[in-house]
């Protein structure tokens, strides 16, 4: 007998979906963090709830594919309000996210007690898109999320200097005939499909974690690019499997958030701890 | 304006003041039939579950109209009210609510109800040593699965419908009565169909933890994925004890819930089948809902024995 024979079937298909998800909003997550965009994700992820409930009305089924892409089209539409608000009106940044993010959010819950009040057969459980059933993944979800999580990592990696650009010297990317509206708007693109990804592993409300704390615990150890990626992407992986190990050894341990609570724990130590921005190290240079 | 009139007519005889009701009643909403020359405007009660609005509606019969708050299929754990449902309570003579926190958020608006209306919730009237309590002072409030004890909840509700119409009382307790003793004999009968199960594998893996009375009644180990609430989300160490239980007792089925989601269960039929344990999907067990018209679950006794069918079916076969 292996080891791996040893660990419960569920909770392998668990750890390997969480691992995959973890690696790959890791990496993505990272241009949203450089280029101050961390924000658009968690604005996206709220409006995931409305695709979601509005696929389940037009198709009237529950599977997670097509959930999964009623929530990237609502995601991918409220990026676009995003950029519409931004480029046409003269408010800021984060006032614009906000607007977005409590009224695409406001139209999910909406749309979610209107099903409720009319008693909608099967419409019972959509609300677990808001916490995630992580614990439940199966093996066709796992799939699932692979095959999605593989095909951004290979589009961030394929696009890595592009991107590094935008997000470092957009006016530069922008004098040398870069498109950078299209790039930008690419970038945020994928960190909105990796969000959909992962709301099945996390929830709406804290799937936004899996995609700026790998990364910004990640900044803190280096200043190069690449090495942010895949370390984003490592602690992204270590966050969801320890969580998923912990949540199997503990009764009554709900999956997602502790994974988010692990991931938080990698954070502090990449603060406290990394060699030359750490707070340690920096207490020392003083 | 019913309200004043009744806070007037303190002091004098009960049926004089009823029958002033009935004519501020008329005089208000102009509701006589021109032909019969009888009112119709019948007490209203507004049931919240329509498990609680079936109950009403044996022990009322057509004296009453009973209307229902939460529809079929629907969830009462996590349900908040709209402001139309406001509007309905704040409207309705009397409104019957199950308790006990089944209804979560709505709770604190029947609270703040009551202190207009009348607002009765049947479960809170039960004896408490014949509750489950789940944590210090806080009782499972899946009670309408045991007929036996739901059963004494019909004579609550006629004491409650007596007070809104006190010249139907001696026929609501009459009904409450009668169907009370159906649901004693309807145990009976559900009693001996149960034990067609083989006595070791007599045990129900659900969504959640709807059915301990059900268990208790019926002599059925009970075990839900998630808590008695269907808020919170189950963790993985949950998932695989419950995986470890099936194999172990060689479960051939586990069940589903028509107002819950089943991905839970799901997952446990394919931890299960992965290490050689083939489970079904013993179809669906209504929980805090009952069926909408034209289903196998319109009223609670056809619920219970739907869900007895269906529990016989996956368990009494072979594994």
């Amino acid at each position: 007998m292996n080891s791996l024979a040893a660990i419960p079937y569920n909770t392998l298909v668990v750890a390997v979906a969480v691992a995959v998800v973890g690696f790959a909003s890791g990496v993505v997550g990272c241009f949203g963090v450089l280029r101050r965009r961390a924000l658009a994700g968690d604005a996206a992820a709220h409006a995931t709830l409305a695709g979601v409930v509005a696929a389940f009305v037009v198709t009237g089924r529950r599977d997670l594919p097509t959930l999964l892409v009623g929530a990237f089209v609502a995601a991918m539409a409220s990026l676009g309000c995003l950029v519409v608000i931004r480029r046409f009106t003269r408010t800021r940044d984060d006032a614009a996210t906000a607007l977005v993010l409590s009224v695409s959010f406001g139209i999910g819950i909406v749309l979610l007690s209107g099903l409720s009040a009319r008693g909608i057969p099967g419409a019972g459980g959509l609300e677990q898109f808001l916490l995630g059933h992580t614990a439940a993944l199966t093996a066709t979800d796992a799939i699932t999320l692979a095959v999605v999580s593989a095909a951004v990592v290979l589009v961030v990696w394929a696009g890595l200097k592009e991107a590094t650009l935008v997000s470092f010297d957009p006016a530069f990317a922008a004098a040398t005939g870069w498109p950078v509206a299209v790039i930008d708007y690419a970038l945020v693109a994928l960190v909105a499909a990796m969000v959909v990804v992962g709301l099945p592993a996390a929830g709406a409300v804290l799937v936004t974690a899996l995609v700026v704390i790998p990364p910004v615990a990640a900044r803190q150890w280096t200043d190069r690019v690449p090495t942010m990626l895949i370390l984003a992407g490592v602690i992204g992986l270590v966050a969801a499997v320890g969580g998923v190990a912990a949540s199997a050894a503990v009764p009554r341990l709900a999956t997602g958030p502790t994974i988010v609570l692990v991931a938080s724990g990698l954070f502090a130590v990449s603060f406290f701890c990394a060699p030359e921005r750490g707070w340690f190290a920096r207490r020392r240079g003083v | 304006m019913l309200l004043s009139i009744q806070k007037m007519s303190f002091g004098v005889p009960k049926s004089v003041w009823v029958s002033g009701l009935w004519a501020g009643v008329v005089a208000v909403t102009g509701c006589v039939d021109a032909a019969s020359g009888v009112d119709r405007a019948a007490p209203r009660v507004l049931a919240t579950t329509t498990i609680v609005a079936d109950l009403v509606r044996h022990v009322a019969g057509d004296r009453v109209t009973v209307d229902c708050l939460m529809g079929p299929g629907i969830d009462p754990h996590g349900y908040k009210a709209t402001p139309r449902d406001a509007d309905r309570l704040a409207r309705a003579d009397l409104v019957v609510a199950s308790g006990l926190h089944l209804e979560g958020k709505l709770g604190e608006l029947l609270e703040k109800l009551a202190a207009r209306t009348r607002v009765v919730a049947v479960a809170e009237a039960l004896p408490r040593d014949r509750l489950l309590e789940i944590a210090p002072g806080l009782y499972d409030p899946h009670v309408w699965f045991d007929p036996q004890l739901w059963s004494l909840c019909a004579p609550v509700v006629a004491e409650a419908l007596a007070e809104i119409d006190p010249a139907g009382a001696t026929l609501f307790r009459e009904r409450a009565r009668d169907h009370a003793s159906r649901l004693v004999r309807l145990d009976e009968e559900l009693r001996g169909r149960i034990a067609a199960i083989p006595a070791e594998r007599r045990v129900l893996v659900t969504a959640h933890d709807a059915f301990r009375y059900f268990g208790r009644a019926f002599s059925i180990e009970v075990v839900g994925v998630q808590g008695t609430s269907t808020e919170s989300e189950a963790g993985l160490a949950d998932i695989n004890r419950l995986v470890d239980l099936i194999v172990a007792r060689r479960l051939p089925a586990v069940f589903v819930e028509t107002s819950v989601s089943d991905r839970n269960v799901q997952a446990l039929q394919e931890g299960a089948q992965a290490r050689g344990q083939k489970v079904q999907l013993g179809g669906r067990l209504y929980s805090d809902s009952l069926g909408g018209p034209g289903s196998d679950g319109e009223t609670l006794e056809a619920v219970l024995r739907a869900n007895v069918a269906a529990i016989v079916a996956g368990l009494a076969g072979a594994p």
